[in-house]
């Protein structure tokens, strides 16, 4: 690969949309070639600068208008069933574009068990309860779970690859105890759900419900399902840096 | 569709509209009628909602909601003048670490990225912000992946391209 081809992918190698051969293709001509060494370096400052600036969170009159409004709507959902068809229609034809929505979820085996995640993760964030041990200390949260689970749940630091530990919490997923383990990555949230598991392990699966990414796997006599809203790719990082 | 699954499902994405519809409006008054409107639209719409992009399939009305409301205002969409076929002015290059070592604030990135057109500004948000796919974006923004890369590429291209200039003033002064 030369400059030229590597000038028009470094975009693309920095946010980890490349294929293995091509992102490879492209390290290796970075190592030994300084000019493209520092486009990559500024790619990687600018990526960071504008990660740091403000995230704007709703106003809290705006998340109470909506959902007073969705609520006024329950009433009249009924009512309106059939003119939602029409406007579908007119929507259609309008080319309200809902391309992305086209493919459809891969719901296999565990469908259920992964809608049951993606509620526990909702009800997570929407609500007070995220946290039963805040803490960004794994020492401080193991320990925590070992009291109350009859298993022990892995606990890693990941903050220096960019996924603090904000802590953990007791949950009930499927008939049985588990522990969610929360990581962060930015503004973004991860919910680790983790308990014991006598089936063999398991590679990791991956799909998508709702807008929330989900990693499922198990290892080491365990279950472990992640899910955020984090994009594909840093979620497959890390569920990497986790094996 | 029950009322009860559209709070489950649209609901936790109520951030991600209001950020991303404040980058497009750049103001607070703006980004909350449109994210009014687009909840509107998207409880009616709820329906079309098939599969599994929620977080996209509501930005993306927010999206249409935003531009639907200043067409007319504008006399149409306004692209900024963009030619997407033309290369931006190549940036001196710059040390990795300079832009952060010369104390680049938070307000001057801020203000950079206000200050791009529409089409690359919304491409970096939602990249960067959001944690988009380039697959997402290409969806919720309308056009290719390939258009989705060169935007982005060009985007941060003039953001160094500002920040530097930025830095160069500071020190002249």
């Amino acid at each position: 690969m030369n400059c030229d081809e590597v000038g028009r992918l470094l975009d693309a190698y920095v946010d980890n949309e490349l294929d293995l051969p091509a992102s490879a293709a492209i390290a290796e001509h970075v190592e030994h070639c300084p000019s493209c060494e520092r486009r990559l370096g500024e790619r990687e400052s600018i990526k960071r600068l504008v990660q740091s600036v403000p995230y704007y969170t709703a106003p809290v009159r705006l998340r109470n208008s909506v959902t007073s409004r969705s609520s006024r709507w329950r009433v009249t959902t009924r009512v309106l069933a059939s003119a939602a068809v029409v406007l579908l229609a007119v929507s259609l034809a309008g080319g309200l574009a809902t391309r992305a929505l086209r493919s459809t979820p891969r719901i296999g085996a565990g469908g259920a068990l992964a809608d049951a995640i993606v509620s526990s993760h909702v009800r997570a964030l929407m609500g007070a309860h995220l946290l039963d041990v805040p803490s960004s200390d794994q020492h401080t949260v193991k320990p925590w779970f070992l009291g109350k689970l009859d298993f022990s749940p892995p606990v890693v630091d990941l903050v220096a690859a960019g996924f603090p530990l904000a802590g953990g919490r007791l949950e009930y997923v499927d008939g049985r105890p588990a522990a969610a383990v929360v990581y962060t990555r930015r503004q973004h949230t991860i919910n680790l759900f983790v308990w014991p598991a006598p089936n063999a392990p398991a590679p990791v699966d991956a799909r998508t419900i709702r807008g929330f990414h989900l990693r499922h796997w198990i290892r080491g006599g365990m279950a472990f399902w992640a899910i955020s809203d984090l994009n594909d790719q840093e979620l497959d990082e890390f569920v990497r840096l986790l094996q | 569709m029950s009322h009860r699954r559209f709070e489950e499902v649209v609901l936790p994405h109520l951030d991600a509209a209001f950020n991303y519809a404040r980058w497009l409006t750049k103001n607070e008054a703006d980004a909350e009628d449109v994210v009014q409107d687009a909840y509107l639209r998207a409880l009616r719409f709820f329906t079309s909602l098939r599969a599994d992009n929620a977080r996209a399939w509501l930005l993306t009305i927010v999206r249409h909601t935003w531009y639907g409301r200043i067409a007319p205002r504008s006399g149409g969409y306004q692209t900024d003048g963009l030619d997407e076929t033309s290369q931006e002015p190549a940036a001196e290059t710059l040390d990795p670490e300079a832009l952060l070592m010369q104390r680049q604030t938070i307000e001057d990135v801020r203000a950079a990225l206000e200050q791009l057109p529409a089409e690359f500004r919304e491409a970096v948000v939602l990249r960067e912000l959001e944690g988009l796919s380039y697959k997402e974006i290409a969806a919720v923004t309308g056009v290719p992946i390939g258009t989705v890369m060169s935007r982005l590429s060009r985007g941060r291209d003039r953001l160094l391209l500002i920040l530097k200039s930025a830095v160069s003033q500071v020190r002249a002064s």
